[in-house]
């Protein structure tokens, strides 16, 4: 029982990580329906940004954070502006053409950082904390009183401003929208900044417990966006299970498993969407055919 | 031809290939009332959607007050005093009652405008409870009650409804029609486009027949309520 | 169909692939068969994506499977190379089909995301498990042996390889230009129209994987046995990337072009060494440019540069048919589909149907005889589309029944009740739009079993003959109305007009016995309108039973003999033209009730 206990805190904080990068896409896809295959990598340059102005300059850990959040911002804001012509015309495409946005990133940060990954300390020291019979690290806490931070500032804003309702507004119905007053164009864009802006949280957070590398991306990008789909895609709620949900399967599939994480992850991901494509909390149809 | 008020001339608008409106003309005075009437794709919704520069069109005029429309970005036509009700509602199903109702003052500073919605709810009693409901869960009927009460919280000097009748049973027409009778007392100029003609004719001052994106019939609407050329338009013979 | 034509290019290619190696010192011989297994596997890419319109992005965990289950079968197992290479490429199919199994449910962004999932799973499995070696792969791996001739010898391997690719480029040239190719495009251009022409679409969504996987694995099979080195960084998500980078580029939906764009970004990356760093920049800059302005890649830019140079001067006028003139020969009778031993074509009993909650369709009943053309009419929303919907068996109808001829079809999906003999066309106008007007109307003439695709592989040559014939009669059909002078023409480059005409004459082309057109004169000026009515007519007289959903009231005054009114998803009334314009239910739908009569009615 302990040992389940124990496990899943530490899936929960990597969970926690899993459910920002979600939540980012989820922003991205519910305004603009647009599925942002860079997102994963704009986790990675929001880390790297991190680690610079951390290690590099030595700015404290939330002013580095910061740095990163406005980086990766006007990377969104960037990538919306050239993407923006294929905008509801051919989803296909509009996917592969974030793909070509990862690749570039990717190799982008390799100019910049070099190929090699770079191992950061933690922000605060990462001290075991005893609770009943089951140890929490300071970090670990960190982690999750963040993530949560960052998904109530997300609510409030979503929620309780004027921008946040239009921006869902705009998800919903573009059109009407539209003869309402809002700048779809702008409004987007600014989905597209907050999005990248959690991919940097996310990507900042989980520096300090993998390596920051330029391929990094590819297995916390891409389990973040099965989370999106797994918990229902542009559902915010959804994501965070979702995400919540990959943390634990990873933790649990531990021991012999240990190894196989991805690949046990992968194939429940695919059964489940095989069987519910909508994902848990699925608002819009999939496929129309 | 006074500036006030909505001016079109020679409006045309195609999807690709497809021409929809061919030229057609009109306008509607300061506190005046226009209907436009004609069967399906006699290009009605077409005409709506060029003024708020939702499709591509081309006209020798499109003013309002002066204003020429197609001088803004499609999300600044409200601030002109222009409110609009699409065809087909086309509410927030996923935000509350109430907020729809804000996104229709979306270019007003949302303090202070409690009274408004009061307002609202004082048109429409049967939204009032609804307030914090989810705007999906409401029936078509609301619905376009919502949407009419949306378009009023930017108070606009002109009303725009596509098709406020579509989908809907009588008596809930009745209802729609009174509450629209009841703002043109109250001097909201109104631009109508609808299917249903004899509502039309009961609402306006003047009405424009389109058939085959043309204008084919134009008059007050108490004269065109008995012109057989109406019904032609609509049942072929 | 341009398959039967060879030009000079490919015999020219061929030879100077021929004598590429007398130029090539060793490295870049090794460079030049890498470079030809690239091709295969991109081209695999192709048919199941730019061909298929499956996002697919597993393609090199199949490359890998296929190179891994040899290389284990040889090394493991000691098996003869030549036993292992066919085991592994039918183990990349199986894979294949199993990570296309979700695309029976989910299409685009899901379906790239759930094979983007898998291929990490099986990268995964290739670095961690045991009998792969981990991450330091299988080496050793035995070459072909191949009785006078070394196969570790890298010009050796060339020729091989070019051997394999002659006949897949071949095979794959077949497909695209005939039946299977054309049904792929059709059903990745518009799945419901594809459907609606009797195409079945789960069978060719998995189709599609299953040829990406047998590129892949033949592809796979002999990398194995020529690097004779396999890890798993090999097939990972970089080289995933690089492949769709080259399909894209090269351009998606075209052999050639995949061929082309493998060819560049591998010689690229083999030859600018110590760069990779920038080619990946380059490449991956180079996809976002594509499909922003190219959509097409290469291949779609050499196709517009070779138009540019043909026809210097703007397109000749199409002839537009005159008044009357244009009238279609009656189309050949209606192949006895279900014998008509019913005189009823169609009968709708009680048919409901609801959209989460709205009542689209509620008890509607009506029935049209043989020989009958049948107007449905009735304002905005009040169901029409549905009910043509749920006859062609793209809805599924919530209660009632549907019977065709007397026979019970309640349910069926679209392609069956397409091979049952109902054709339709769309309120918008769903024409496979990057296909040509030919193309479109072949589709749907084309009523091959999906078996018959075994051809392909058993007597390719039968697959040609059989396309000849169905192009005279698709030429011949397009005769009819007047479309052959653009029989070539991509369908959506014609005037709408036209567009309409294309799509009537795909809905003749299967034969039908129940034709369905959905407002056909929304968008057509009064000539075009005529036309159209002469058209309606000369069906009906071959025999074939046509319902017409119309706004246009002179035209359905005119056309049918008998009317259905809808409103608010109910049958409000039917009968003649001239009962339903008397009746006061039709009106009041139509105009609205009376106001002052209704406000004089109120105490």
């Amino acid at each position: 029982m302990t040992w389940v206990l124990q496990t899943a805190i530490g899936g929960l904080s990597t969970g926690a990580v899993y459910a920002l990068v979600a939540m980012g896409f989820s922003i991205v896809y519910r305004t603009m329906g647009l599925v942002n295959f860079a997102h994963a990598d704009v986790v990675m340059i929001g880390a790297y940004v991190t680690v610079t102005f951390f290690l590099g300059a030595r700015l404290p850990f939330g002013l580095s954070l910061l740095a990163a959040i406005l980086v990766t911002g006007a990377l969104g804001v960037a990538m919306e502006r050239v993407l923006r012509p294929l905008e509801s015309r051919d989803l296909n495409l509009m996917l592969i053409g974030t793909i070509g946005f990862g690749i570039v990133l990717e190799s982008v940060a390799i100019l910049i950082w070099g190929s090699f990954g770079t191992a950061v300390p933690t922000p605060i020291p990462n001290l075991p904390l005893r609770v009943g019979g089951l140890v929490v690290t300071t970090y670990q806490l960190l982690i999750l009183a963040v993530a949560a931070v960052v998904t109530a500032l997300l609510f409030w804003f979503l929620d309780r401003t004027k921008l946040g309702t239009a921006m869902q507004a705009v998800a919903m119905d573009r059109i009407a929208a539209t003869a309402m007053g809002v700048d779809v164009a702008a409004s987007n864009a600014l989905a597209f900044a907050i999005g990248s802006g959690m991919a940097a949280v996310a990507g900042a957070l989980v520096g300090p417990l993998l390596y920051v590398s330029p391929g990094m991306g590819a297995s916390i990008g891409i389990k973040g966006f099965a989370a999106a789909i797994l918990g229902g895609f542009g559902s915010i709620p959804g994501a965070i299970v979702g995400g919540l949900v990959f943390g634990l399967i990873e933790a649990f599939s531990s021991g012999p498993l240990s190894a196989y994480s991805d690949l046990i992850t992968f194939v429940v991901f695919a059964l489940a969407m095989s069987v519910r494509q909508t994902g848990i909390f699925g608002e819009r149809t999939v496929d129309r055919a | 031809m006074s500036a006030a008020g909505l001016v079109v001339e020679n409006l045309r608008v195609s999807y690709g290939q497809v021409t929809a409106v061919r030229g057609v003309s009109f306008s509607i005075p300061e506190g005046g009332s226009l209907g436009v009437i004609g069967a399906n794709g006699a290009g009605k919704s077409s005409t709506l959607k060029a003024l708020f520069g939702l499709v591509e069109a081309r006209a020798d005029a499109m003013t309002f007050q002066g204003v020429s429309l197609c001088s803004l970005p499609p999300h600044r036509i409200v601030t002109l005093g222009i409110a609009y009700v699409p065809e087909g509602r086309r509410i927030f199903p996923g935000l509350t009652v109430r907020k729809n109702l804000l996104m229709g003052a979306y270019r007003r500073s949302w303090r202070g405008l409690g009274e408004q919605v009061e307002r609202v709810y004082e048109l429409f009693p049967g939204l009032r409870r609804f307030d914090r409901t989810l705007a999906g869960a409401l029936s078509g009927g609301q619905q376009q009650m919502l949407a009419i009460g949306r378009a009023l919280m930017s108070a606009p000097r002109l009303l725009v409804l596509d098709e406020p009748s579509m989908g809907l049973a009588p008596v809930l027409i009745d209802d729609i029609a009174e509450v629209l009778r009841r703002l043109r007392r109250e001097g909201v100029s109104m631009l109508l486009v609808e299917q249903n003609a004899r509502l039309t004719f009961g609402l306006t001052d003047r009405c424009v027949v389109l058939e085959n994106g043309r204008l084919v019939r134009e008059g007050p609407s108490s004269e065109l309520r008995d012109d057989p050329g109406v019904r032609r338009v609509y049942l072929g013979m | 169909m341009r398959v039967a034509r060879v030009g000079p290019g490919a015999p020219l290619l061929l030879l100077a692939l021929l004598v590429l190696p007398v130029f090539l010192d060793l490295y870049t011989a090794h460079v030049a068969v890498l470079i030809l297994l690239f091709v295969i596997v991109a081209i695999g890419l192709s048919l199941v994506m730019g061909f298929g319109g499956q996002v697919n992005l597993a393609q090199a965990a199949f490359f890998g499977t296929g190179a891994y289950a040899s290389a284990i079968l040889t090394t493991a197992y000691g098996w003869n190379p030549w036993l292992a290479a066919p085991v592994a490429v039918l183990a990349t199919c199986l894979m294949a089909l199993v990570v296309g199994l979700p695309a029976l449910r989910v299409q685009s962004h899901y379906l790239g995301i759930v094979s983007l999932g898998l291929a990490v799973a099986v990268a995964n499995l290739l670095t961690n498990a045991g009998f792969t070696g981990g991450a330091s792969g299988i080496s050793k791996i035995p070459p072909l042996p191949f009785p006078g001739v070394d196969l570790t010898d890298d010009y050796n391997d060339y020729y091989l390889v070019l051997a394999v690719l002659v006949v897949l480029v071949a095979l794959a040239r077949l497909i695209a230009g005939t039946t299977l190719g054309r049904r792929l495009k059709a059903m990745r251009d518009d799945t419901v129209a594809a459907a609606a022409s009797g195409i079945e679409i789960p069978y060719y969504r998995l189709l599609a994987f299953l040829l990406g996987g047998l590129f892949a694995g033949v592809a796979g099979v002999l990398y194995a046995h020529l690097v004779r080195y396999v890890s798993p960084d090999t097939f990972g998500l970089d080289t995933m990337f690089l492949l769709l980078a080259m399909v894209i580029i090269g351009g998606q939906d075209s052999i050639w072009g995949a061929a082309v764009g493998a060819a560049l970004l591998i010689a690229a990356r083999n030859l600018l060494a110590g760069l990779e760093t920038y080619q990946q920049l380059a490449y991956g800059a180079l996809i976002v440019a594509t499909v922003v302005f190219a959509p097409r890649g290469l291949a779609g830019l050499a196709a517009a540069a070779r138009r540019r140079l043909a026809w210097p001067w703007p397109s000749l006028p199409i002839p537009v048919p005159s008044r009357g003139s244009a009238v279609p020969a009656a189309p050949d009778p209606p192949t006895p589909f279900p014998t008509p031993a019913s005189a009823v074509a169609l009968r709708v009993e009680e048919v409901s149907k609801r959209f989460r909650g709205l009542t689209a369709l509620s008890q509607v009943s009506l029935e049209v005889p043989v020989g009958e053309i049948h107007g449905i009419i009735g304002p905005n929303g009040s169901g029409k589309t549905t009910l043509f919907n749920v006859i062609s068996g793209v809805d599924r109808p919530g209660g009632g029944r549907v019977r065709l001829h007397g026979r019970d079809v309640t349910g069926r999906r679209a392609y069956q009740m397409s091979r049952l003999g109902v054709a339709r066309t769309f309120q918008n106008l769903r024409l496979f739009h990057r296909l040509t007007v030919l193309e479109n109307v072949m589709v749907a003439l084309d009523r091959d079993p999906a078996r018959a695709h075994l051809r392909y592989l058993v007597a390719p040559w039968t697959v040609l003959a059989r396309e000849r014939r169905r192009r005279e009669r698709a030429l011949g059909l397009l005769a009819e109305f007047r479309l052959e002078e653009v029989a070539d023409e991509p369908a959506a480059s014609l005037p709408y007009g036209r567009q309409r005409q294309v799509e009537i004459a795909r809905a003749l082309a299967g034969r039908p016995s129940l034709l369905l057109l959905d407002e056909p004169a929304a968008g057509l000026n009064a000539a075009e309108q005529e036309e159209l009515k002469a058209v309606v007519r000369r069906i009906r007289e071959a025999g074939v039973t046509v319902v017409v959903i119309e706004h246009n009231m002179g035209l359905v005054m005119s056309l049918c003999e008998r009317l259905t009114v809808l409103a608010h998803g109910r049958v409000i009334a039917s009968g003649t033209p001239a009962e339903v314009a008397g009746d006061a239910r039709v009106i009041e739908a139509y105009l609205g009730r009376e106001a002052r009569d209704r406000e004089a009615a109120r105490p």
